[in-house]
């Protein structure tokens, strides 16, 4: 029997577990702590304790972390999902959390394409998404990435589709991207086949979305300018529909064969706050700055839903984007701890919002 | 021949009012609900935030006490 769930239910809940949200100060303690015991000692003080304390049970230093966010993360998501199953607004959660399944996947074909251990891509899962534990467990057992795609295609879980059709392409180059550019445009074109309608929270959803692609475009762009990618090759590995940006503005983009070129054409979009990165980064072509930038923008977007509708889906785009962006943090203070990096570069590594 | 006037608008006074107290205390209580089940220490501050909509349906009932009393 299907149980119908109110959206002020669900999203008072929500509320309760943003409370328990840590707060920036946190941070700030986390980074003076000397070593990662101690890092672990103060996360047993906060939400985290549970989990921290089961993990120290098998594990420990930055390994207890890992598991311990990990479990924290997922948990987090089910409860979400539990408490929306039945309601119509679980449609847009299986839509938010597609996201997870398409990286699981993606993490398991490059694992198996380059033969990494099987315990240690389980490792690197996150099965926040419709996929659960058990699945990924069985997906990672298989020896190679055709028999990963045909236990999804036996399966019959539809992310099957885009990765069989690419196969034969695949194993002609034995370019991975092919693959997930494929589950990437399945992904997103579904996605957006779900929330054609009018409604406000399809709006909300959709908006999302289509920020998203944006961002996974722009991405790709500087990805190719470094890689010097022909522009007619580039089109196969953009996604339609981005927000602001449509195909031929991300092409145009890759003619100038610059980053700094690709960022002045951003200057008229949302986009333009890529132009303050500092030029010797543009000249030395790293990525990773920008994509920080990037994701901070996509981030601060997620978390600003909070005000959105409190009787909308608004509630739990925020929240999975603000408990994201607070798992990404401890994990970068603890990876940073472990390898003594400096207080000052840590606190540069972290994305506040 | 019987006047029905006065009590049909006492009756809407009050209907009216325990309508709204109903949709509202079903909003309410939903939330509060969800909040309590997350932050059991809200539950007092809950009560008296779903308790709150009961005002409208007292002013319906003194409005159609008024109607019944002083219009006869």
């Amino acid at each position: 029997m299907v149980v119908r769930v109110e959206l002020e239910y669900i999203n008072a809940r929500i509320k309760g577990m943003k409370s328990r949200l840590l707060d920036p100060t946190v941070f700030e303690t986390l980074i003076h702590k000397p070593d990662i015991e101690s890092i672990i000692i103060e996360l047993g003080t906060t939400a985290y304790k549970e989990e921290i304390e089961k993990a120290s049970i098998q594990y420990s230093g930055i390994l207890c972390i890992e598991v311990a966010l990990r479990k924290d993360f997922i948990n987090s998501f089910r409860k979400i999902y539990r408490f929306m199953k039945g309601d119509e607004s679980e449609k847009y959660l299986k839509i938010l959390l597609g996201r997870w399944d398409i990286q699981n996947i993606k993490t398991i074909l490059r694992g198996k394409n380059i033969h990494i251990p099987s315990a240690e891509i389980l490792e690197c899962l996150i099965p926040a998404g419709e996929l659960d534990e058990t699945t990924m467990i069985e997906l990672v057992k298989q020896p190679d990435v055709k028999a990963v795609i045909d236990l999804l295609a036996t399966w019959g879980i539809s992310y099957a589709k885009p990765l069989t059709r690419n196969f034969k392409e695949y194993s002609e180059k034995r370019d991975l991207g092919l693959l997930e550019y494929a589950l990437d445009r399945f992904y997103y074109k579904n996605a957006l086949k779900a929330v054609k309608e009018g409604s406000y929270d399809d709006g909300l959803v959709r908006e999302m979305i289509m920020t998203e692609i944006d961002v996974t475009n722009i991405k790709n762009v500087f990805r190719m300018i470094r890689d010097k990618i022909d522009v007619e090759e580039a089109k196969d590995y953009l996604i339609d529909e981005g927000i602001s940006l449509n195909t031929e503005k991300l092409l145009s983009m890759v003619k100038t064969g610059t980053f700094a070129g690709a960022i002045k054409l951003l200057e008229t979009t949302p986009y333009a706050f890529l132009s303050r990165v500092p030029e010797e980064i543009l000249k030395a072509q790293k990525i990773s700055v920008l994509e920080k930038d990037l994701e901070k923008y996509l981030i601060t977007r997620g978390k600003n839903q909070f005000l959105g509708d409190p009787l909308s889906i608004a509630i739990p785009i925020g929240y999975i984007w603000a408990k994201q962006n607070e798992i990404t943090n401890i994990r970068i203070i603890a990876r940073s701890k472990t390898a003594d990096v400096p207080e000052k570069e840590i606190r540069e590594e972290l994305i506040y919002v | 021949m019987v006047d029905f006037g006065i009590p049909i608008g006492a009756a809407i006074a009050f209907g009216l009012g325990a309508l709204g107290t109903g949709i509202a205390q079903s909003k309410i209580g939903a939330a509060g609900a969800g909040a309590v089940a997350e932050k059991p220490e809200s539950f007092g501050l809950m009560l008296i935030l779903v308790a709150i909509p009961e005002t409208l349906v007292i002013l319906g009932f003194v409005v159609a006490a008024m109607i019944m009393l002083m219009l006869e």
